[in-house]
């Protein structure tokens, strides 16, 4: 069965992971510093901070001496998430991939063999992955090749898409210089010694002289200079996840500047599921924030969604109603991952909110009343008058064929108002709340309640309905109720 | 052709370049109605309250508005739609929504408050008249809602007249848009012209039960604009027949002793 092998590889990988979800510092020159105070150097760079004349292992001091230069620290994390990242855009186009990261650079090579009638010919393929990864905002070279090594060695040498066609590996290797064998120091002072410098020169020394000489070691060399090396193919198993992270140089303090990381990171996140044929059933936004404390918000759509705007519009309003109470070192969200919904829409089926328009919506009135007042009133298992809660909205209704009758309704005074009351013969006569004196005209009770006597919510109640009418004729039917444990008359309700 | 037939076509004819059809009534938008779920109710208003449209249900403290209106909400969530309560002074009681039949998991109710800094002064309900009107806004443009509660009866008619006309206007455009029936709960009539029904409700009898129980209400609702009625000849010649009806609501003890 015949190979190929696509390799990707990512140079200034820890530039290219800082700067991926910043597009406002991608035209800027910018060096990432690694190490300790005061021995920070440049270990990676953009292009345009190399035009600039910055250079790897390049100090704090000298970097800051360039004009102009943004100086990022390095970050563990951001690679670690990019390098997901990357991963799960390679893995679009094989399900076989073996890593080949070589110092800075993030490298993956793709065992291509076989996708021909998927993606066309390997020059297509690459190109595709190219733009793809482009999109995504990795810089990538790729190069293609029957032999693993060439594609690696090729990949680190050149930029763009190189295909090396199958049997000219030794001839598209042969320019390459002797050190793209990752080679110990004393074997690349030993070859300098003997004038050879680059791969077409080593594979054009005698095989036998040169294992004698340097030992079996020579061989693989050699053979890897010719493009013949035989590789075992490692493949990843990488496990899902939706992250994605992003450190700040100094932290932010504005929500817009948030959101627009955020947006980026939401379209990475959302691309990502859907190529799994997947949606974002919640969202967790982690902040790590100036002074060491956490700030963490959760959304959680009424369904799976894949919309864009709709996962930024809950992310704004998330915010916007928590904000972080200091400024933002480093802002993370994760997704977990729903099926797609589908909904099977029908000509007389009764027309519902759309539950992704709902969840803004009601995200916005929760900005305005707030956070615990809006809902679906739900009744508590008690007896207690006047109990409920406030759960979540029906998304669908169910139809009820019950014959309905109507009943006295009463609109609850919340908190309930004092009232003084006047009794004679143990029934109320009238009652005054503060401003007006009702005379009270009938009185139906005293109906007692309690309950809870065993806890410290107690309740003990007398409770009245009387009809009272007022000095300027207005007449009301109101729920009067004594509690028995403080000794207080209240208006509960009204009828109406 | 009559004289008079003859007559009223030649000046309609005159007039045409200035006003069309100048003698002749404008044709009327025959609006779907969705029943209230009181008989006598739906007798009065040909069908019920209008379906993408303003209706009024104006009275006084007791006088069984909340009833009525809590009847046309518990019917429209039996029918599997999804209703919404904006709650100006956080007065709606689920226990008695429940008892109407109201599908509470299919009612959003939003319950304004005093802002922070407002809740020293009651006074000034304007927060709260704030809060209801935005969230009425929303909901009216998110769409989906078969019936819209806007809750202003316990506001003081001198604070919600001065909400804007403009508000109204666009309430009634939103409303039709979306097809959802939005019900003004107050003390008076608020929207004025923008409303497309306006129904007075009034208390008029107690029914109890023995000398010691409250046993029920009944109620006189007196129908007041209704624009997209059919026109009444009788009403033309100014013989108008009194649009009234009563009902009755029992009391919710009533229930559970019959069932």
């Amino acid at each position: 069965m015949s190979t190929l092998y696509a390799c990707v590889r990512a140079g200034e990988f820890p530039a290219q992971a800082l700067l991926r979800l910043r597009p406002d510092l991608q035209s800027e020159p910018v060096v990432v510093l690694e190490g300790r105070a005061p021995h920070e150097f440049v270990c990676a760079m953009n292009t345009h901070a190399f035009r600039r004349g910055a250079t790897l292992g390049m100090m704090r001091l000298d970097a800051e001496g360039i004009a102009g230069l943004r100086i990022l620290g390095r970050s563990a994390e951001t690679e670690a998430t990019a390098r997901t990242v990357l991963l799960e855009y390679a893995a679009r186009f094989a399900p076989r991939i073996e890593e080949a990261s070589e110092g800075t650079a993030c490298g993956f090579v793709l065992d291509i063999a076989g996708t021909e009638r998927l993606f066309g010919p390997p020059a297509k393929l690459a190109e595709r992955l190219r733009v793809e990864l482009a999109a995504a905002g990795f810089r990538v070279s790729i190069a293609v090749s029957v032999n693993y090594d060439t594609a690696r060695m090729k990949a680190a040498a050149t930029r763009g898409v190189s295909i090396v066609p199958e049997g000219a590996e030794a001839v598209a290797l042969a320019k390459l210089p002797i050190s793209a064998l990752n080679l110990k120091e004393e074997h690349l002072d030993t070859f300098a010694i003997w004038g050879i410098r680059t791969l077409g020169e080593l594979a054009a020394l005698p095989e036998v002289e040169l294992i004698s000489r340097l030992g079996q070691q020579a061989r693989r060399w050699r053979d890897a200079a010719l493009g013949e090396l035989p590789h075992m193919f490692q493949p990843l198993e990488p496990v899902f996840t939706l992250k994605e992270f992003c450190a700040f140089e100094t932290p932010v303090e504005q929500i817009d500047s948030l959101l627009f990381i955020g947006a980026r990171m939401i379209d990475s996140l959302v691309a990502r599921a859907t190529d799994r044929a997947l949606s974002l059933a919640q969202l967790t936004a982690h902040m790590k924030l100036e002074g060491g404390s956490v700030h963490e918000r959760v959304l959680r759509p009424a369904i799976p969604s894949t919309d864009r705007k709709f996962l930024l519009k809950l992310l704004q309003l998330e915010i916007a109603a928590h904000p972080p109470q200091a400024a933002v070192h480093s802002f993370e969200l994760s997704a977990e991952a729903g099926h797609c919904s589908t909904m099977q829409l029908g000509l007389f089926t009764p027309q519902t909110p759309e539950p992704s328009r709902l969840d803004v919506t009601l995200a916005r009135i929760k900005a305005i009343v707030g956070e615990d007042r809006v809902g679906a009133p739900m009744l508590e298992d008690t007896h207690r008058p006047g109990s409920f809660r406030v759960g979540a909205l029906a998304a669908e209704g169910s139809v009820c064929d019950e014959p309905q009758t109507q009943r006295m309704v009463l609109r609850r005074m919340r908190p309930p108002l004092p009232v003084r009351v006047t009794m004679r013969d143990f029934q109320p006569t009238a009652f005054r709340d503060g401003v007006s004196l009702f005379e009270i005209t009938v009185a139906y009770g005293p109906w007692r309640t309690s309950g809870c006597w065993w806890s410290a919510g107690e309740w003990n109640l007398e409770e009245w309905d009387v009809l009272a009418e007022r000095s300027d004729g207005l007449s009301i039917a109101c729920l009067l109720v004594c509690d028995q444990a403080r000794n207080q008359w209240q208006l509960e309700a009204v009828y109406d | 052709m009559s004289t008079a037939a003859a007559l009223r076509r030649q000046i309609e004819q005159d007039l045409e370049g200035r006003f069309p059809a100048a003698l002749t009534f404008a044709p009327r938008t025959i609006r779907e109605v969705a029943s209230t779920g009181i008989d006598a109710a739906d007798e009065l208003l040909d069908g019920g309250l209008p379906v993408g449209a303003i209706s009024e249900i104006t009275g006084p403290a007791s006088s069984g508005r909340t009833t009525f209106v809590m009847s046309f909400v518990a019917r429209r969530t039996a029918e599997g739609r999804v209703c919404a309560w904006v709650d100006v002074h956080d007065a709606l009681d689920p226990e008695s929504a429940t008892a109407n039949g109201v599908n509470l998991r299919q009612l959003l109710w939003v319950r304004c408050r005093d802002s922070a800094q407002n809740v020293a002064n009651r006074s000034r309900p304007w927060t709260r008249l704030d809060q209801a009107l935005s969230s009425t806004d929303l909901l009216l443009q998110a769409g989906g809602f078969a019936a819209i509660v806007l809750d202003l009866a316990d506001t003081l008619p001198e604070h919600a007249n001065r909400i804007p006309l403009a508000t109204w206007f666009r309430f009634r455009q939103a409303a039709d848009r979306t097809r959802c029936s939005l019900l003004v709960l107050g003390k008076a009539a608020y929207a004025q012209s923008s409303a497309a029904l306006a129904v007075e409700c009034a208390p008029l009898r107690v029914e109890p039960a023995g000398g010691t129980v409250l046993r029920g209400f009944t109620y006189e609702i007196r129908r007041g604009r209704q624009r997209s009625a059919e026109v009444n000849v009788s009403r033309m010649h100014g013989v108008r027949k009194p649009p009234v009806s009563t009902w009755s609501a029992g009391a919710a003890w009533e229930a559970k002793k019959r069932a």
